[in-house]
């Protein structure tokens, strides 16, 4: 091998037959090959083929061991549903800036199982033509993030899942009529939520926190949640016996105390036997840090907040009994 | 390892949600909801989500128990089953089998309380069996009967989330009945108009478009005065009045004496506010009521019941979805309790025992011959009792000691009693007064049926098997029935005496465990096989033929406040506590919310008493004193006190009364006249 090529990288442009082929050979001989692809996966044209002329051979027979071998080499890092979008430099040394779209997956961690594109939608919801183009490349524009799929990822491959959260601006509230603008349908609910000031959303939560009869239910489902003797239980937090339990502290001190992992499955939500837009608060949260919860939803005296985030400073996960 | 999940019922109140019981290993451990449930609908209360929390509590009982020199010893089923048959028979022998009382319990199945019913008129010989539906719905039962002819809720729970007009009367629906609440607030979410009449500010009233606070005990003033307003506005349906009802012109000129003045005057209800409650429900074109505890709890029970049944016929709101008259159920099986006869005056399906014909069927189908007259009812038995004409009482699963009024009398009739068997899964304050006690299962360790508030007959199954010594209520009835010489009761399995109840009741003839087994919602009447159930009453014609309007009178409480006894006490639950909590009390989740009770009391009253919030007070009535923590909330208005029953260590019931509704003969827990001092000053 030559010495000389050890350091030295390429970059190529297109992920189909060609560029497959290409960064093959290349990282054959020793070139670390950078991949670049703007659809969420390489493959291109050949892939839609069913004969290649002139031979009439399977066209997928030729190309599948090549893509595998080319995402399995160590030496090509593919970057799929990525854009480059400006070159700088010179022979030998440029600087290419690429663009990486979103996905909603860890490529590290995806088994490529496609347990996530078989889950359906719950039946109650109607949506005109296609929820999503694909599970990676979700249309956002009609995602109504049930989170079915991430769940199914999450059951399928229990130690090492690769969904993470999709996005909620999907149906963007200011472009809805005003009509549709007051449901409760948890996307749309959320960028209200997220549009109010911070008045009207005090307001808001006040009327429905208030709604709470204190079942732990959303604990109780909670993925996420770790049990033991937390604030809610403690009666120098919450007072006991009283419905509803201090608004909004109690349901600050649950969203806040999983702000850092809840995978937004929305459950604590189904099982709210009161129906309070739960899911809403962890879609807000879900790109924020967990002390964005203060913002979400406002009204708590600083004093208090202050003791909160201390206090979960000091404890970050009390009374944890991994072995029960 | 293996793991189950057992689709069962909730023990707690009458919305009759389903849950899995999730079973390691034959140990439960821990409850999950049932998504497909039409009433939960994969979304329980505290109390559904801890239901398994008392199970394996320690102090349940394990082996028989029997009092032998003041002290209770374990002893073999084989002694116990004896001691309680043979003791039985002598006083049965020398007293005559009306001196021997039975209580059955909302707590077990529909086919348990058959049984204890049979027991009772079969083996006995007497229609002495009651159960606790005599201090919560008798007079639903009996005042709904008499408007329309059939004594239970209307409509399905389900329904309610479609109502324009949701009027809550005596229902503290959001801490008793979750899961008829969250409908309720979904019904509020589309629109509905919810009207909340309660004495006390409870949590649905943060929601209700109008709270009318009326003085407890004048229900029938209250909803006189809305009829009035409804009549005078014109908004009564006079097709529907003209077509199935009757009774209507004596009943409107009673409702013509009850002006808005004099209505605001005795309830204390504002003006406006009854003004507004009447033009929401008279105008709706769905409305609902819901009621519980609040109207039936009073000397007037079936006075305020068949008030509720007039207002809903005055403006057509009958047999019609998301409307109708519908009390809730405290108990998740008092509905099936009361419709297996476990009452002292009709066998099954409310089969009269005083008519011939149900008695030659039930006499035919036993092959005995049953007494004839209506029985005693529970707080008759208790003063019989005290009396000394009842000898004996066999009390299964219910807590009278607690849930009765003025428990001092009660502990007195009970200690009076030649002989006691308690039947229970804990050892209750009752279970202190017997001299034999028999180890019952718990709702986890047997199969069965139970009645939801709605009619909705459900499966409850068996998760693990017995703990300790303990026996199925039905097997213990099987085998002491035998002892006592019944060749009358072999069955194999709860299934075996479904088939029996299927054959004596018309109103259950199509219900089967097969077809629960296999997913079917049936509520009762479900007269065949192919019949799909029940869930709206009342459709094109009322059971009983027309509906019929009652002229009713307000009438006073039986005990009101004076200047000794200046405060009204009324009596109730909380969220977190279910009834003498002898189950509740021992779930840690629940006891740590509510550990012990308290008297709510009006910042007015409390600063005129120089009472501090948390201090502890004395309330006393006529007949009995409890020491007590004060909690100052405007809940309450000036002059009302509100303790909850559940707590045996200041329990409520100490101080109620033991007036009676004349014809339900329900106690008037709702009112009774108390006062409040600081414990150094014993005034």
């Amino acid at each position: 091998m030559n010495r000389e090529n050890e350091h030295k990288s390429v970059l190529v442009i297109g992920g189909g037959i060609a560029g497959i082929q290409a960064s093959l050979d290349l990282a054959n001989m020793g070139f670390k090959v950078y991949l670049v692809e703007k659809t969420p996966s390489i493959g291109g044209r050949m892939a839609q083929l069913d004969k290649t002329f002139p031979t009439n051979d399977c066209a997928m027979c030729i190309l599948a061991p090549k893509m595998i071998e080319a995402s399995q080499h160590p030496n090509i890092e593919l970057l799929t549903y990525s854009e480059v979008e400006g070159v700088s430099g010179e022979e030998g040394n440029f600087h290419v800036k690429v663009k990486r779209k979103a996905t909603h997956v860890d490529w590290d961690k995806c088994t490529g199982c496609g347990e996530c594109t078989q889950t359906e939608l719950d039946g109650s919801k109607e949506f005109e033509g296609e929820i999503w183009v694909d599970r990676i490349k979700i249309d956002e524009t009609s995602c109504v993030q049930c989170g079915e799929c991430t769940q199914a990822c999450v059951e399928e491959n229990k130690e090492r899942h690769a969904m993470t959260n999709v996005a909620f601006e999907r149906r963007r509230f200011v472009e809805l009529p005003p009509e549709e603008r007051e449901g409760r349908e948890p996307e749309i609910l959320a960028q209200r939520v997220a549009l109010m000031d911070e008045e009207s959303r005090a307001d808001f939560w006040q009327k429905e926190l208030s709604k709470c009869i204190k079942c732990f239910g959303c604990c109780d489902v909670c993925p996420v949640w770790i049990y033991g003797e937390t604030e809610l239980e403690d009666p120098e937090w919450i007072a006991p016996g009283e419905i509803p339990p201090a608004v909004p502290l109690f349901h600050i001190i649950r969203a806040y105390r999983i702000g850092d992992s809840c995978i937004n499955c929305g459950m604590c939500e189904e099982t709210c036997p009161v129906d309070i837009p739960l899911r809403t608060i962890h879609h807000l949260m879900q790109r924020q840090p967990p002390e964005s919860i203060f913002e979400i939803i406002p009204g708590l005296d600083p004093e208090t907040k202050n003791k909160l985030v201390e206090r979960v400073k000091e404890r970050p996960v009390v009374g944890t009994e991994i072995s029960k | 390892m293996n793991c189950d999940l057992v689709l069962t019922v909730c023990p707690f109140c009458g919305c009759g949600c389903q849950f899995y019981l999730e079973v390691l290993d034959g140990e439960i451990t821990g409850v999950v909801p049932c998504k497909t449930d039409e009433v939960s609908g994969g979304q329980l209360c505290i109390k559904g989500r801890n239901a398994a929390g008392f199970i394996y509590h320690r102090d349940r009982l394990k082996s028989p128990l029997v009092r032998r020199n003041g002290k209770f010893e374990e002893t073999s089923w084989d002694e116990a089953l004896e001691i309680v048959s043979g003791r039985l028979s002598e006083i049965k022998q020398l007293q005559g089998a009306d001196s021997i009382g039975i209580l059955s319990s909302a707590k077990c199945t529909n086919e348990e309380n058959f049984l204890m019913m049979k027991f009772a008129r079969a083996v006995i010989g007497t229609n002495n069996v009651d159960h606790c539906a005599r201090l919560c719905h008798a007079s639903t039962v009996l005042g709904l009967v008499n408007s329309f002819g059939s004594g239970a809720m209307t409509n399905s729970i389900p329904e309610i989330e479609g109502a324009g007009c949701i009027f809550v009367i005596g229902s503290n629906t959001m801490e008793q009945h979750p899961l008829v609440s969250s409908r309720v607030l979904r019904a509020k979410e589309r629109g509905a108009k919810l009207i909340v009449a309660d004495p006390r500010r409870i949590p649905l009233v943060e929601f209700a478009d109008v709270h009318l606070q009326h003085r407890p005990g004048t229900d029938v003033c209250l909803l006189n005065g809305i009829m009035n307003l409804i009549l005078s506005w014109n908004l009564a349906d006079n097709d529907f009045i003209a077509g199935r009802t009757e009774g209507f012109e004596e009943f409107k000129r009673k409702v013509g004496e009850y002006s808005p003045e004099k209505v605001c005057q005795i309830t204390g209800v504002d003006r406006a506010a009854l003004e507004k409650a009447a033009r929401w429900y008279g105008e709706a074109e769905k409305a609902s009521i819901l009621y519980a505890m609040g109207i039936t709890q009073h000397t007037t029970g079936t006075d305020n019941v068949e008030s509720c049944a007039n207002l809903a016929m005055l403006t057509g709101n009958v047999g019609r979805k998301s409307t109708g008259v519908n009390p809730l159920r405290g108990q998740n099986n008092v509905q099936g309790a009361c419709d297996m006869g476990a009452l002292p005056n009709v066998y099954s399906g409310y089969q009269s025992v005083r008519d011939e014909a149900s008695r030659g069927k039930f006499e035919k189908a036993w092959g005995v011959e049953l007494p004839q007259e209506p029985g005693l009812t529970v707080t008759e038995m208790i003063d019989a009792a005290l009396e000394g004409s009842l000898k004996a009482m066999y009390i299964m699963g219910e807590n009278p000691v607690l849930s009765d009024p003025d428990v001092n009398h009660v502990r007195k009739a009970l200690s009076e009693l030649d002989f006691l068997v308690v039947q229970d899964c804990f050892l209750s304050d009752t279970a202190e007064f017997a001299h034999v006690v028999l180890p019952a299962c718990s709702f986890a360790e047997k199969e069965g049926t139970f009645t939801a508030t709605d009619r909705r007959v459900q499966r409850g199954r068996k998760a693990i098997g017995p703990i300790g010594d303990s026996k199925p209520d039905w097997v213990i009835i099987t085998e002491l029935a035998r002892r006592m010489g019944s060749t009358q009761f072999n069955y194999e399995s709860p299934q075996a005496i479904m088939e029996e109840i299927v054959n004596l009741t018309p109103s259950y003839g199509g219900i089967s465990y097969e077809r629960l087994d296999s997913g079917e919602v049936l509520a009762w009447p479900c007269p065949s096989k192919e019949h799909p159930g029940t869930k709206l009453l009342h459709e094109e014609i009322f059971a009983r033929g027309k509906g019929r309007f009652f002229a009713i009178d307000y009438e006073q409480p039986a005990e009101l406040p004076d200047e000794e006894y200046p405060f009204i006490l009324t009596t109730g639950r909380v969220m977190f506590q279910f009834h003498t909590g002898t189950m509740t009390r021992r779930v840690p989740a629940l006891e740590r919310e509510a550990s012990t009770g308290f008297v709510e009391l009006n910042p007015e009253d409390a600063a005129r008493l120089s009472i501090v919030q948390g201090e502890k007070v004395q309330v006393k009535s006529r007949r009995g004193e409890i020491e007590i923590k004060a909690f100052v909330t405007d809940r309450v208005s000036p002059g009302v006190v509100f303790i909850p029953f559940h707590f045996a260590e200041c329990a409520a019931n100490e101080l109620t009364s033991r007036n009676l509704d004349p014809e339900a003969k329900i106690p008037e827990f709702k009112v009774c006249a108390v006062k409040i001092y600081k414990g150094d000053k014993h005034g």
